[in-house]
């Protein structure tokens, strides 16, 4: 297991640098630099962002920056974030803990409310309750995030005010609330954001939840439980759905990158400073080092993620040898 | 007065204020504004966008500012800051400011004749790099005969001397700052918790979400209605917009269309109109793409720059994208500029007469799509435009399709801001959709429009070179009466039309857009912020977000 | 056996009401120059006309611009469909190859097949797309299909490893392997055959993760260029006009929805048919 786990973490770091390779060689072909966001319709001349440029190295060969990066990231240093005027680490510092919840709360929501919903269809199998969730589940796969992320914040926010529109606080003098009052507030902001990224994941996740519970329905030992007389939500709930999560789970792994994909356009819309956010500008602005660390990071968080899920899925599935 | 930290004095202001208020007119409210970007840094020499512009001159003073007539030349209409007088000598070449006794840091000491010494190094050295250095080009140095006198000598009179300077160079805290090199200023902490002079003082900053200032309560020229102002930033166009709309902020810089079809019926927002120093042309590229010493093979030509001018439309491109808040461009040049002129003849669209044009310039159309050809080669061009402006995108649209009537294949690119930029900037175009934010002054016209050269032509594009044109802009530069400024801007714009190096296409009409708690009075066109420090919110229509911030224990 | 499941699949009815609806949007493509009443680029009236609602004239409304929405759709089905089908083609033929690659070879292909899989699938598919568009610039569609053609082969590879592996093991190929039958007439005869259901499946996912990839990408203003209408960016032409203009984001939105539901139904049924069980759903 420890030998399966080292290989597996030399080849996730052979691979991470290709991958921060093949990135910076991307950036280094993207026409442009940090500072020309700042330029639109400016009269600031060229020379000055000449000056600018050399001022973070961004004049320098490709080659010689591509070393420097990587020295620095072997001290432990991710670089200096031109487009922010803040070193990377700071950047990343604020933000990666913004995504974290953004997305665990949309993930534990979609979960739960997936796996719920799967059971109500298990339940009333091939009735009406099954065939209107599988209609509204379908749809909440095919539906694109940001055009429900979009409707939602027109209309649930701006139009009719339910929620508010944007940021992760709300505005005014919220640092001399007390923490509880504060935290309440980030959840109010909270809302919007995640259900919209919850609705697919819940989609998903229902979908799934939905055809492992009617795999498992079919099988001895839950005639055997039936036939003891127990009602079908105990037989559900107690016997089915502890052999029919294993799959479900799996799929957590697997959710997160398209989460933290989908979460790009959800922050942008809804003001979310997050990861997401923070690389589709570094992107924009052809910040390399803020790109390269957020890549590095999404990358690594969702590695890790899906080592998890394998340890949680073995876990797990020992469980239906044992029961039945 | 050396005895108070900033802390002390903080608790003794709060005290100072309690004991204040209490009547209905008294100041209060917490202004928040809508912000659609974020400022770069705080360091004012380094701010270039809007933003960032709002953010520093609220928390810095400038020597003076220009008036409301945004006059440039002489010191006429100026208004007292830092400044409270100044004296010309006989020669021009040197102006004493006498600084207000009163000015303070935030920090609560004096405002000096150093800080101005100090902040004239900062600007001028290439080691910082500030944006706007070259409009302190015409100064020597400053000296300071004492504390509270700044002595700037200038190399050589020019009429916009003075609004060069106090426009530019804002003052800053040589007491923190002086001992840092020059070089490390980019990232010293100092700039994201910066100690200013002006009416607001920093409180917090959330980098691209919020920034949070504060009245200034010792503010030399008293202390600010409001409360403080809070700059809520958001990067989708129409998140900006919902939080007016929906009552989370206060006012917005600018209304889009859009926006302006949202505003809710029971008037709880309003628009204020401001007028802007927005102008937007198609702009031709003079050289080829590919070699800079080649005429561009289309745009080379004099005559169908013109026909292609003459085929445009632009009264319906103007409704279409901005139904009444634009109206089309004339010239080289924003209307709310001193210097504009609206008698000026431009080249009509005449859907007939461009025909006629194209035609006797051997582009004539060929059978099957009826699109124009000249010895085999098409009539096609692309446009670029940049996709962070969807008011430049619906523009080049309609652009397209009235070429195409015209017989013209245009091809829309379309690249994220980044690459329009590298493009422009490398001549790598064939026209493209460009903007400006002009200034008061109508000097940038020599930047954006006149022959490339050293000192002039900076940000031409499309390389377009027209000798005249050069002679009259000079002229006009030179000249010290209003009248005859007037006179030469008057011919040079006349230059520009008729030989078209641009499709003068709209000017934006500014809106506001204010919630109906806010009083602002007049907004200045090239600075919302000027007059915040006046605006007030009605207390009747307090809100939560109101509160002020508990005494700091 | 591979027969067996596409016959399975056949006399599914929720299947071939899938198929249907992909179909009905296909024709609806090809035909679209001959059903459309309009030119999707002709700007009739761009201020008199622009943004009218739905009526007998404009079934689905006016854009800003005055373009028949209806005409819009339907011909941004052309390119809509085009590129999702032309890079589903692409990453399914380019996942099968490299995932049939690694499970045949093994050794170090298969590990750095696994291992670049494994990473590349973790980052987000959107920021890799726009990250690519930014850097080459305005894209014709055809190079878009190679960009999200070209991203978009992970999951094919992986299924494809997994099974072509899996049926190795089995009988059929150990018998034929016994026969004298080369290695590489055993993948194109029998591996590709058997784990051709697997790959639609593969390809069906693709078709509905490709849709909406288009479609934010062109919502972010670096899609497919204007004057050509995409649904992606009929969207992009609506989102400023949600309250007030319903219609320029309704229909694309439908376009989309019913489009990806259909190909996520297709992949369903087809699981449903390789798994043998033929459950109802």
């Amino acid at each position: 297991m420890t030998r399966r786990i080292v290989v597996r973490l030399l080849q996730a770091a052979a691979v991470l640098a290709v991958v921060a390779t093949a990135v910076f060689v991307l950036l280094q072909f993207a026409p442009g630099d940090p500072f020309a966001a700042a330029l639109d319709g400016t009269n600031v001349p060229p020379s000055v962002r000449m000056e600018w440029r050399a001022r973070y190295g961004f004049d320098l060969p490709p080659a010689e920056r591509f070393v420097r990066w990587i020295g620095a990231l072997a001290h432990g240093e991710l670089g200096y974030a031109a487009s922010r005027h803040r070193p990377v680490a700071d950047v990343v510092a604020d933000a990666v803990p913004r995504t974290l919840l953004l997305v665990g709360v949309a993930l534990a929501l979609g979960f739960a409310a997936g796996i719920l919903v799967g059971l109500v269809q298990a339940r009333h199998h091939r009735r009406w309750p099954d065939r209107l969730l599988g209609a509204l589940t379908l749809g909440g796969v095919a539906m694109p995030e940001f055009l429900l992320g979009l409707l939602a914040m027109t209309w649930l926010g701006a139009r009719w005010r339910l929620f508010p529109v944007a940021g992760i606080a709300s505005l005014g003098d919220t640092a001399t609330w007390p923490a509880w009052e504060r935290a309440l507030d980030l959840l109010w902001h909270l809302a919007l954001p995640a259900v919209v990224l919850a609705v697919g994941v819940a989609a998903r996740v229902a979908r799934h939840q939905r055809a492992a519970l009617l795999g498992v329905l079919g099988e001895d030992y839950i005639r055997t439980a039936r036939a003891k007389g127990l009602g079908e939500w105990r037989v559900l709930w107690h016997h089915a759905l502890p052999n029919a999560i294993g799959p479900v789970l799996a799929l957590l792994g697997l959710a997160l990158p398209s989460l933290i994909g989908g979460a790009v356009l959800i922050e942008r819309i809804f003001g979310w400073p997050g990861m997401g956010l923070t690389l589709f500008d570094a992107l924009l602005a052809r910040d390399y080092p803020l790109v390269l660390a957020a890549v590095l990071l999404a990358t690594v968080v969702a590695v890790v993620a899906r080592a998890l899920t394998d340890v949680v899925a073995e876990s797990v599935a020992p469980r239906r040898a044992r029961i039945p | 007065m050396h005895l108070l930290t900033p802390r002390r004095l903080a608790i003794a202001l709060c005290c100072l204020a309690a004991c204040r208020g209490g009547d209905a007119a008294s100041p209060g409210g917490i202004l928040v504004v809508s912000a659609g970007a974020d400022a770069e840094t705080l360091f004012p020499p380094l701010t270039v966008g809007n933003q960032g512009r709002a953010v520093t001159e609220l928390l810095y003073d400038k020597l003076a500012d220009i008036g409301p007539g945004l006059n440039t030349i002489g010191d006429g209409g100026f208004v007292p800051k830092l400044a409270s007088r100044w004296e010309w000598s006989a020669d021009s070449l040197t102006i004493a400011f006498h600084l207000d006794a009163r000015a303070r840091w935030h920090d609560g000491r004096a405002v000096t004749a150093r800080d101005v010494q100090y902040a004239f190094r900062v600007w001028t050295d290439s080691a910082v790099g500030a944006a706007q250095r070259n409009a302190l080009a015409t100064i020597d140095s400053i000296s300071t005969p004492d504390s509270l006198t700044a002595r700037v000598h200038f190399r050589e009179r020019t009429p916009e001397q003075f609004f060069a300077l106090v426009y530019t160079l804002i003052p800053l805290p040589a007491h923190r700052l002086a001992a840092l090199p020059d070089s490390a200023l980019h990232d010293a902490p100092e700039m994201r918790a910066p100690v200013g002079s002006g009416p607001f003082r920093f409180v917090s900053w959330t980098p691209r979400v919020q920034l949070e200032l504060a009245a200034n309560e010792t503010y030399y020229g008293g202390r600010p209605t409001l409360d403080g102002v809070v700059f809520a930033v958001a990067a989708q166009g129409a998140t900006v917009a919902a939080r007016l709309l929906s009552g989370e902020a206060d006012f917005l810089e600018q209304l889009s269309p859009t926006d302006f079809a949202q505003l809710p019926a029971d008037g709880r927002v309003r628009a204020q109109a401001f007028g802007g120093f927005d102008y937007a042309f198609v702009q031709f590229n003079i050289r080829d793409a590919r070699d800079a010493g080649r005429l561009h093979p289309l745009f080379g030509d004099r005559a169908l720059r013109r026909a292609l001018t003459m085929a445009v439309d632009r009264a319906t491109v103007v409704r279409s994208v901005f139904d009444s808040l634009a109206r089309p461009a004339i010239g080289p040049f924003s209307r709310t500029q001193w210097t504009a002129d609206t008698t000026l003849t431009g080249i009509p669209f005449d859907v007939a007469g461009a025909a006629r044009a194209l035609d006797s310039l051997g582009w004539r159309r060929r059978g099957g799509d009826g699109m124009r050809e000249r010895a085999g080669q098409a009539l096609a061009f692309a446009l670029l435009a940049p996709a962070s402006s969807r008011t430049r995108q619906a523009a080049a649209v309609l652009l397209q399709a009235q070429f195409k009537a015209a017989g013209v294949q245009v091809t829309i690119e379309q690249v994220d801001f980044n690459a329009f930029l590298d493009r422009a900037h490398r001549g790598a175009f064939d026209a493209m959709v460009g903007g400006v934010r002009a200034s008061p002054s109508p000097r940038g016209v020599r930047d954006l429009w006149g022959t490339s050269a050293p000192g002039r032509g900076a940000l031409n594009w499309g390389r377009w070179s027209n000798a005249a044109f050069d002679v009259q802009v000079d002229s006009a530069l030179a000249a010290s009466d209003t009248a005859s400024v007037r006179a030469h801007f008057r011919s040079a714009y006349q230059t520009a039309i008729d030989d078209a190096p641009a499709i003068w296409l709209y000017e934006p009409r500014i809106f506001a857009g204010l919630h109906r708690r806010l009083t602002t009075g007049a907004i200045r066109p090239d600075a919302w912020w000027s007059g915040v420090a006046r605006w007030s919110i009605d207390p009747a229509q307090r809100l939560p977000r109101d509160r002020r911030a508990a005494v700091p224990r | 056996m591979a027969g067996h499941t596409w016959r399975r699949l056949l006399a599914d009815r929720t299947a071939r009401a899938a198929a249907g609806v992909l179909g009905a949007a296909a024709l609806a493509a090809v035909l679209a120059p001959w059903i459309a009443g309009y030119d999707p680029t002709a700007q009739p009236d761009p201020v008199a006309l622009r943004l009218a609602a739905p009526s007998w004239q404009h079934p689905f409304g006016t854009d800003p611009f005055s373009r028949d929405v209806c005409s819009r759709v339907l011909h941004g089905a052309r390119i809509s469909l085009g590129v999702a089908a032309g890079a589903m083609l692409l990453s399914v033929t380019l996942g099968t190859t490299l995932g049939a690659l690694a499970a045949v070879l093994g050794g170090w292909v298969d590990g750095v097949v696994s291992a670049l899989v494994d990473v590349l699938i973790a980052m987000p598919r959107l920021l890799v797309v726009i990250a690519l568009v930014a850097t080459f610039g305005a894209l014709s569609p055809w190079w878009l299909v190679v960009l999200i053609g070209g991203s978009g082969w992970l999951t094919t590879a992986r299924i494809v490893r997994a099974e072509v592996r899996d049926h190795q093991q089995r009988e059929y190929v150990t018998a034929a392997r016994a026969l004298g039958a080369s290695r590489w007439r055993i993948v194109w005869r029998h591996l590709l055959p058997a784990v051709a259901p697997q790959v639609a499946v593969a390809a069906a996912l693709a078709l509905a993760a490709v849709i909406p990839l288009e479609a934010a990408l062109s919502f972010v203003g670096l899609g497919i260029q204007p004057p050509l209408p995409s649904w992606g960016n009929i969207l992009l032409d609506g989102s400023d006009y949600l309250t007030t203009a319903w219609w320029l984001v309704v229909f694309p939105m439908a376009a989309i929805t019913l489009t990806v539901g259909s190909a996520l139904v297709l992949a369903d049924r087809l699981r449903v048919a390789i798994a043998g069980e033929g459950r109802p759903s």
